[in-house]
């Protein structure tokens, strides 16, 4: 029997900053049998070990193709994401996984693409964005929508600067508070979907952010015509287990970590009825 | 599968046959007179006539702290894990508790097993004893298809009569080890399977009036018709001291942390509460089920609500009535389950 609970080991290739408190980590599987078998799609997360600390659910932050490594991208917030940001290239970590569900994709083809990301809600939705810009000829349109609290929390900077000007690709920012400099948008993520111009009845939106945005930009979206399966989300809740063991991810009927973390607003409607 | 009966005279000398084999787990009597599942020594430390354990079997196959990896550093970090590779025998274990360890079965298994507890499972045969007297006036099972006797879950399933103790088969492995023992194990007659018939009947009829309305409160909790002020009042009356949920045979919550003890580093695994205030809280301090009362609802929602019976097979209470006996608040099971099914609790 494999045992699900023991970590592949990994080896940190590359440490990128994004924000002040915010780190993007490229890891190769130690094991080239591992890395082979590692196949991982957009929305599908990982158990990463800190050993000696402790072990902590991310979702995978870059799409699979073409490429032996992946990314992470971590905020510094707790005891397992403090520990990482104090390690290096050439660290070594364990990872589990790939664990949970993925983002729909030949599912969603023909159909306008809305990305709605709120600060580090963007990390999830790097890897579908990725696929769907490297499959743009399938998708009618592709929009990307994201927001963060100043200047300074916007993250994958870069990226961001080629969605901008990439063509037949919408990508639009804005910020909660603008500082010095900032000449962009200032407003709430939800404040860029009446630049959305697509006919609805044909769109699939993609949202992730802190709770309270995932809650108001769905509402929006519903208000826009949004069909109910047609509005996806991905979840983050204290995991240990990743495999459905544990239930510290469980809301009502689902565990967060094996039925999810990729929900549709039609599933989520019922497991709101649980918390607050 | 045939039924076989032991002659009394010889009940111990089979017991003592399975102790040549494997550790046999029995009710034994401890200091003070509590009654607690644990390996015993000699057969005559079997006590037959006990109550209810104060504890499931939970801590005999998933222990309250395991250590799930071990690790070192050494040019490079190494990681390994070991299994618990002992042949157990679970003696005269009450229906309840039997099928407790029939929800942790599909808890644990499915399709992503646990391999620490399947290793101990897959090694463990469960000997039923039937209930032919309710052994607490806090007893339920028979409210929740958990007794007092048992048609499934068991390998063997071992009943009292007046000519000697009869030998239900439930499992292959339990027919093998009747096989291996044919000499001891003769076949049953017709006349004690009608006993043991009349037995489960006349045990069924002599519970207290003590009782919990599964069905009713199930139906509420899968329909989302449950009144909000239910979570409140079991939340006013819940100590949070994890007593119900550490002595229940189907609560399984655990959590995992890391440590070193010297050069050796260990991952281990812990029982956890859902009803514990930081139970669900995330790195960042949000707590998603901050309130008690939604904590209380998502603990009976898993326990008995339609949605997680079809998951495991059935609903995860199985009426052994310990959290009546621990719980100070009046928050048990049975309370609340009166509480869904009439508004508020009793």
């Amino acid at each position: 029997m494999k045992n699900p609970y023991l970590p592949e080991l990994a080896t940190i290739q590359r440490v990128k900053p994004e924000t002040y408190d915010t780190t993007t980590f490229t890891l190769r599987l130690d094991d080239p049998q591992a890395r082979a078998a590692f196949h991982h799609r957009p929305g599908q997360f990982i158990e990463l070990s800190v050993f000696g600390i402790g072990e902590a659910p991310f979702c995978i932050a870059s799409s699979a193709h073409g490429r032996d490594t992946f990314d992470i991208s971590v905020r510094k917030v707790g005891r397992v994401t403090a520990a990482l940001h104090d390690m290096r290239e050439g660290g070594q970590v364990g990872i589990r996984g790939p664990l949970g569900n993925w983002f729909p994709f030949e599912e969603v083809e023909g159909k306008h693409i809305l990305f709605v990301g709120g600060g580090i809600g963007l990390f999830p939705l790097r890897p579908q964005i990725q696929e769907v810009c490297r499959a743009r000829d399938r998708f009618a349109s592709i929009t990307v929508l994201y927001g963060a609290r100043t200047p300074r929390d916007l993250v994958y900077r870069d990226e961001l600067e080629q969605w901008r000007h990439q063509e037949g690709m919408v990508c639009l920012l804005t910020v909660d508070v603008g500082e010095d400099g900032w000449t962009g948008r200032v407003g709430v993520v939800g404040s860029l979907l009446p630049e959305v111009r697509f006919d609805v009845s044909r769109g699939v939106a993609f949202v992730c952010g802190p709770p309270i945005m995932i809650r108001f930009v769905t509402q929006d979206l519903l208000n826009m015509g949004f069909a109910e399966d047609a509005i996806i989300t991905t979840l983050e809740r204290h995991m240990r287990c990743g495999i459905g063991k544990c239930n510290h991810c469980m809301i009502g009927d689902k565990w967060v970590c094996k039925d999810g973390p990729v929900f549709t607003y039609r599933q989520m409607k019922a497991m709101m009825e649980f918390e607050e | 599968m045939t039924a076989r009966m032991v002659p009394h005279s010889r009940v111990d000398e089979f017991v003592a046959r399975l102790m040549e084999a494997a550790e046999v787990i029995a009710p034994r009597r401890v200091e003070g007179g509590d009654v607690f599942y644990g390996p015993i020594s000699s057969p005559a430390e079997v006590a037959w006539d006990y109550g209810t354990a104060v504890e499931p079997l939970k801590r005999l196959l998933v222990p309250q702290r395991e250590t799930v990896l071990r690790f070192s550093v050494n040019e490079g970090i190494h990681v390994a894990a070991e299994m618990d590779e002992r042949e157990r025998v679970f003696l005269g274990v009450r229906c309840c508790d039997v099928t407790g360890v029939t929800v942790f079965d599909a808890l644990y298994g499915g399709d992503i097993p646990d391999p620490y507890y399947m290793s101990r499972r897959q090694r463990s045969i469960l000997i039923a004893l039937t209930c032919q007297q309710p052994p607490n006036d806090t007893c339920f099972c028979v409210c929740c298809e958990a007794g007092p006797f048992l048609t499934k879950g068991y390998d063997q399933q071992w009943t009292s009569l007046p000519d000697g103790m009869l030998v239900e088969i439930g499992s292959d492995r339990g027919l093998t080890l009747a096989r291996a023992h044919d000499d001891l194990l003769l076949p049953a007659e017709p006349d004690h399977l009608a006993a043991r018939y009349r037995l489960a009947r006349e045990a069924e009829t002599k519970f207290s009036d003590f009782r919990s309305y599964i069905a009713a409160a199930m139906r509420k909790l899968t329909m989302n018709e449950v009144l909000p002020e239910v979570w409140e009042q079991a939340a006013d009356r819940c100590l949070e001291c994890g007593g119900c949920t550490f002595l229940c045979p189907t609560c399984s919550c655990f959590t995992v942390t890391d440590r070193w003890e010297g050069p050796q580093g260990l991952r281990e695994r812990h029982w956890d509460a859902c009803l514990f205030r930081c139970y669900a809280r995330e790195a960042s301090g949000h707590n998603p089920r901050a309130e008690l009362g939604d904590r209380m609802h998502a603990r009976f929602f898993h326990k008995i609500s339609h949605q997680w019976a079809q998951r495991n097979g059935r609903q995860a209470c199985v009426g052994c009535g310990r959290c009546v006996m621990t719980c100070l608040g009046w928050a048990h099971t049975p309370a609340v389950t009166e509480g869904i099914r009439r508004g508020v609790i009793p």
